[in-house]
């Protein structure tokens, strides 16, 4: 009896439990799930999104190796990865550790680096490209009055993924810093003496007692960054539109403009893309965190 | 696509409809017309699927129609007042009008989503560019045996503005704004400059000397702007060019490029040297900056059209207006319109949406809607109205622009793949522009993806 009297008692538990959670799960599903889901049936179409679908089979998967405007998406963010990345965990921990100092105005400066990250990317891409205009920007007369030459920046095909990187570095720096901060205070000072007095210096107390504190963040981190630019879009958007000659196309980009952007009406073939990213995001984000976990596994 | 995004399409209009008659020849006609297509369409068996979509439905005689038209304030209210005066002279008809959650630039997007959802409006604003792939709906209304009826004045609507809408065998709907591309010019810079206004018979020639002459790398000023996005935006700038030394787009058959001709080169020739050799060419590659340099006097002159009046306008721009340069004495132009498309739920819907387009592109209608908004005229029969003279007095040079509408004389080619193509020519022009490319071997690139392009069938 007693026993049967739990059960239901876990039961009904239960049953309140997801009663709380299902609006939440609902607007999960209705809102991710099922549009995943629809982007994959799409992938297996001819599909404009105007006239009536048709399946294709695989055709669509068959076509991506052999479009070059896609492998040039590619290597765009690809390398627009590497650069950003790296920079985002190493600037973020070492400005971190610069406002974790004993320094007045603490916290106004942890705002100050907080304060792009709330803005828009649609907001920062505008004013960057006054910043950074060829003829009238400011960081060309500054460039001008030192003697060096102007730059093309985003008018360069060479230069405006980077500009572009920097750019998102400025906006998303502000996230690395406050969970770096926030992960500083769990670095225990008794440790940090008595390295000090076991004779570790900076480089040895920063190596062995700060990095592998800082290690779970640094891996989520390091994730929630590959996976946010893996996917940069709404920059672009904002700014080049993919252009110079291609040069700040990113692949999302180039699935919003195989799908919306007026010009290749090719949803289906769009859909296929954006499975292939899914999956590549996917694998890169599951190698990255198996790696760390064996470099840090004890801390994890 | 900026060019529509930026005009102000409908601007303050309010103040003017509530005086306006609404009887009279033009308003009469109208009436007549909207008759004549039901008729017609209800012998052509227009219905299509009712859909439940939309609160927007006909039952018992009454018949609600939605309309997105991209337009924010105060374009937005002057389209709801003129649906609120049309529903007065129409009690059976209830007109929702909205910007359809989006602006012009966005309406593709939000369309082909909706045309996805079953939850497609009666009537969007679709830029001229998009109607070939947009005519590919069954959804997408087909009013050819309305228009194609001899009683029906379709040949008073401009050249550029049928060829637009006409796909195929297809119409899809009526003209929403008309344009063309000529050269305005900063009176003020060239006071300055000791330079002289520049005459109908200029060539290219005269107007890269004057570029040349604006330029001055100290100050910071250019001879012309050009939009670098490789977008449509900067492809028609480069077609009349084209057309202008007797080359083509496509050949006649519309299966190979033929823009890679002696005429091509030649015209991005001409726009090379300007970028490479004068530096009398600020190139934008965000395509969003080029209005304002023109309107603080960076750059002396733009090649632009009518929605730029307004802005120029509010600005107290002293400027000048004139077709654009010749190439052997041949001034063409490109007109780019943009429509109003129809989308079919049923054939009462079909009808209450033409009856008010009708209305709405009348002569009388027409004339007090340019006049407040800086566009051009839809039809020809306008400019017989009174309004019409106010029209030309109210904007400076407009009136050249509306003469130039006679220089369009070819249109881009109306089929599917025509988005494609201008993004392999815009890359073409933008590689030669930055120094990247040979303008024959820019060319001859861009027609080869395009060959590819057109040999798979559609």
């Amino acid at each position: 009896m007693a026993r049967r009297g739990r059960r239901r008692r876990r039961r009904a538990e239960n049953i309140a439990g997801w009663g709380f959670a299902s609006p939440t799960v609902l607007l999960v599903l209705v809102l991710t799930f099922v549009p995943m889901g629809w982007a994959f049936v799409l992938s297996f179409q001819h599909n404009d999104l105007i006239s009536p679908p048709h399946s294709v089979g695989l055709a669509n998967y068959k076509a991506l190796p052999n479009d070059s405007e896609l492998r040039q998406a590619i290597s765009n963010t690809v390398y627009f990865t590497l650069a950003v990345v790296p920079l985002e965990l190493i600037l973020g921990l070492g400005v971190a550790i610069m406002l974790n100092q004993r320094i007045r105005l603490k916290s106004f400066y942890r705002t100050c680096f907080l304060v792009p990250f709330i803005a828009s990317a649609a907001a920062e891409g505008i004013l960057f490209t006054f910043i950074f205009d060829p003829n009238f920007g400011a960081v060309n007369s500054l460039l001008h009055g030192m003697g060096f030459t102007r730059q093309g920046f985003l008018e360069n095909p060479d230069q405006a993924l980077y500009v572009m990187a920097a750019v998102y570095l400025w906006g998303y720096i502000g996230l690395n810093i406050v969970i770096y901060s926030a992960a500083l205070q769990d670095v225990s000072a008794e440790v940090l003496e008595a390295a000090a007095i076991d004779g570790a210096g900076a480089w040895a107390r920063f190596r062995h007692v700060i990095l592998p504190t800082v290690a779970p963040q640094t891996v989520f981190l390091a994730i929630w960054g590959l996976i946010d630019s893996l996917q940069l879009f709404d920059l672009i958007y904002a700014t080049t539109k993919g252009g110079p000659l291609h040069a700040t196309e990113t692949v999302a980009y180039y699935i919003y403009d195989l799908v919306f952007g007026g010009v290749f009406f090719a949803a289906g073939y769009g859909a296929a893309v954006s499975v292939g990213l899914f999956g590549f995001t996917l694998i890169v984000v599951v190698l990255v965190s198996v790696l760390e976990r064996r470099t840090y596994g004890a801390q994890l | 696509m900026l060019r529509n995004a930026n005009r102000p399409a409908l601007a303050r209009f309010e103040g003017l409809i509530v005086t306006r008659t609404r009887e009279g020849i033009g308003m009469r006609r109208a009436i007549i017309r909207t008759a004549m297509l039901a008729a017609v369409i209800a012998a052509a068996g227009c219905g299509g699927s009712s859909s439940s979509s939309n609160q927007a439905a006909s039952s018992g005689g009454k018949v609600t129609i939605v309309m997105w038209h991209g337009q924010s304030s105060p374009d937005d209210k002057l389209l709801a007042n003129l649906a609120k005066q049309y529903m007065a002279l129409h009690p059976n008809v209830t007109i929702q009008t909205s910007s359809g959650g989006t602006t012009t630039d966005g309406m593709l997007q939000k369309v082909t989503t909706a045309l996805a959802a079953g939850t497609y409006p009666d009537i969007a604003y679709i830029y001229g560019s998009w109607a070939a792939n947009l005519a590919r709906s069954p959804q997408v209304a087909d009013i050819h045996s309305v228009v194609n009826d001899p009683a029906y004045g379709w040949s008073d609507y401009w050249g550029s503005e049928r060829a637009r809408l006409t796909v195929g065998q297809k119409v899809i709907g009526l003209p929403a704004v008309v344009d063309n591309l000529v050269v305005m010019y900063n009176k003020k810079v060239f006071d300055q400059l000791k330079i002289p206004y520049p005459s109908a018979d200029w060539s290219w020639d005269d107007f890269r000397a004057v570029a040349k002459r604006c330029t001055n790398p100290a100050a910071q000023t250019f001879g012309i702007g050009y939009p670098t996005d490789s977008s449509e935006d900067t492809t028609w700038r480069f077609w009349p060019m084209l057309w202008q030394g007797g080359g083509s787009i496509l050949t006649p058959d519309q299966k190979q490029a033929a823009f890679n001709s002696a005429a091509g080169v030649s015209a991005l020739t001409t726009l090379q040297q300007m970028a490479t050799v004068d530096h009398s060419m600020y190139l934008d590659p965000t395509n969003g900056k080029l209005e304002q340099l023109f309107i603080g006097g960076k750059t002396c002159m733009r090649i632009s059209g009518p929605w730029e009046l307004l802005d120029y306008k509010a600005a107290k721009l002293d400027y000048g207006v004139q077709v654009l340069p010749g190439t052997n004495g041949d001034h063409q132009t490109i007109s780019g319109p943009d429509d109003w498309v129809i989308f079919n739920h049923d054939s009462a819907r079909v009808q209450a949406a033409l009856g008010f387009l009708n209305w709405l592109d009348s002569p009388q209608q027409d004339a007090q809607w340019i006049l407040a908004s800086g566009s051009l005229p839809v039809r020809a029969s306008v400019m017989k109205d009174q309004a019409y003279q106010k029209f030309l007095t109210a904007y400076p040079g407009v009136d050249t622009i509306v003469a130039n509408l006679q220089n369009a004389k070819q249109a881009e080619p109306n089929i599917t793949q025509y988005p494609q193509l201008s993004k392999y020519v815009g890359d073409a022009i933008v590689g030669v522009l930055l120094g990247r490319a040979q303008p024959q071997q820019a060319l001859d690139d861009a027609a080869s993806k395009t060959n590819s392009l057109l040999a798979v069938p559609q």
